[in-house]
């Protein structure tokens, strides 16, 4: 899993991985996507006036430990809402749908 | 108890209190019906700066998508719609027009969170049940109403009210009751007949609290429901946030299946997050 971020040119370090190729303005491929950049590519593309790049990042690793965390803050609120009316009936369809929908933005 | 002040009290000093702005009850007009002249309405709300801002900052919110900014009142309407545009309109101006008033343990933006997040749920849940959900955005947005004036007039009792519901951590509205003889549903229904507004806003806003009481099929038990969704998704940012009881049956009546109020959270939640930026 990786995801793309925009870093400015200054930023990007030899061996991070481009996202999407670096066009010219008449749109010919000057560096295709997913190359290991290099300090000669740096100096070129600085040369050539262009100062953003769209890099490849791996994604944070996901913490199976701080999800349960979360889904545990997450739980804990709601009933803190429903602190006085959690058996009521005409709570139930509310309480349920609404834990199922805060955990499930999580993911 | 000799403070006590009655209903009638409180309905002849609300006479000193500001009016909704003149706009929001030309927009009003033209939910019941009066055929709107969108250019010069558009004109009229563009003259009132704090207003205008308000609804372009949500109308260039991500929720609408759009690839361009609006940078008009006139071009939201064009982009938009005027429904939408009303709706934020309407918010911006209740927002913007009346006094939030001030006493201890009143939280203006609090209370603004709420009853916006209980708007947009309430539109939410009338296109599910095929409802005008125009009128119930309304009825949303105004059904705490009456709190503002008991914070405008009665500042001291209202902090009373507060403490009382914090220390006992109870709802609020059952304390209103004890300390004034009468809860915010009541002004506000009061206030809501003064403006005119129609009979069944005036329902909503009297029996949100108890719509067994109102107009059998009527929008109190929307607003009901609303005021709760509004709740629980914690729109209010405060730690000591309470579900109110909730009437099972005139929920049941509702008819909504899991799937379509899995939807109204995810509508509600969707919108809330681009209103709240009316509050800046």
């Amino acid at each position: 899993m990786s995801e793309i971020r925009t870093q400015a040119l200054d930023e990007v370090r030899p061996g991070m991985e481009l996202a999407e190729p670096v066009l010219d303005a008449g749109g010919q491929v000057l560096l295709p996507a997913g190359i290991a950049l290099t300090e000669h590519h740096l100096d070129s593309l600085r040369r050539r006036g262009i100062d953003t790049l769209s890099i490849a990042q791996a994604a944070e690793p996901v913490d199976a430990a701080e999800i349960a965390r979360q889904r545990e803050r997450i739980r804990a609120r709601v009933m803190h809402i429903f602190r006085h009316t959690a058996d009521d009936p005409g709570s139930q369809a509310l309480l349920h749908a609404v834990l199922a929908f805060r955990l499930e933005r999580l993911k | 108890m000799s403070t006590q002040p009655t209903l009638a009290d409180m309905l002849q000093r609300i006479q000193r209190l500001p009016a909704l702005p003149a706009v929001a009850l030309d927009l009003l007009n033209t939910l019941a019906g009066s055929e709107p002249d969108v250019i010069s309405l558009a004109r009229r709300i563009a003259q009132d700066q704090a207003i205008a801002a308000r609804v372009l900052r949500v109308a260039n919110s991500p929720f609408y998508g759009l690839q361009k900014r609006v940078g008009s009142v006139h071009d939201a309407v064009v982009v938009l719609g005027f429904s939408a545009v009303r709706s934020l309109v309407l918010a911006a101006a209740v927002v913007t027009g009346l006094p939030s008033g001030q006493c201890t343990g009143f939280e203006p933006d609090r209370f603004w969170r709420h009853v916006m997040g209980t708007a947009v749920a309430a539109q939410a849940l009338a296109r599910r049940l095929g409802r005008d959900a125009e009128a119930i955005f309304v009825a949303g947005l105004l059904h705490d109403i009456g709190r503002l004036a008991m914070v405008a007039i009665y500042p001291e009792l209202f902090s009373r009210a507060v403490a009382v519901a914090r220390e006992r951590d109870c709802s609020l509205q059952e304390v209103e009751l004890e300390i004034f003889g009468f809860d915010h549903a009541a002004v506000g229904a009061a206030l809501a007949r003064r403006w005119n507004f129609p009979e069944e806003t005036i329902d909503a806003l009297a029996c949100h609290h108890q719509p067994a009481h109102g107009a059998p099929g009527g929008l109190a038990a929307l607003i009901h429901y609303a005021d709760a969704i509004s709740k629980s998704l914690d729109f209010e940012e405060a730690e000591d946030t309470l579900m109110p009881i909730l009437d099972a049956e005139s929920v049941d009546a509702l008819g909504l299946d899991w799937q379509a109020l899995i939807e109204v959270l995810a509508e509600t939640q969707a919108r809330f997050d681009s209103y709240r930026l009316m509050l800046g």
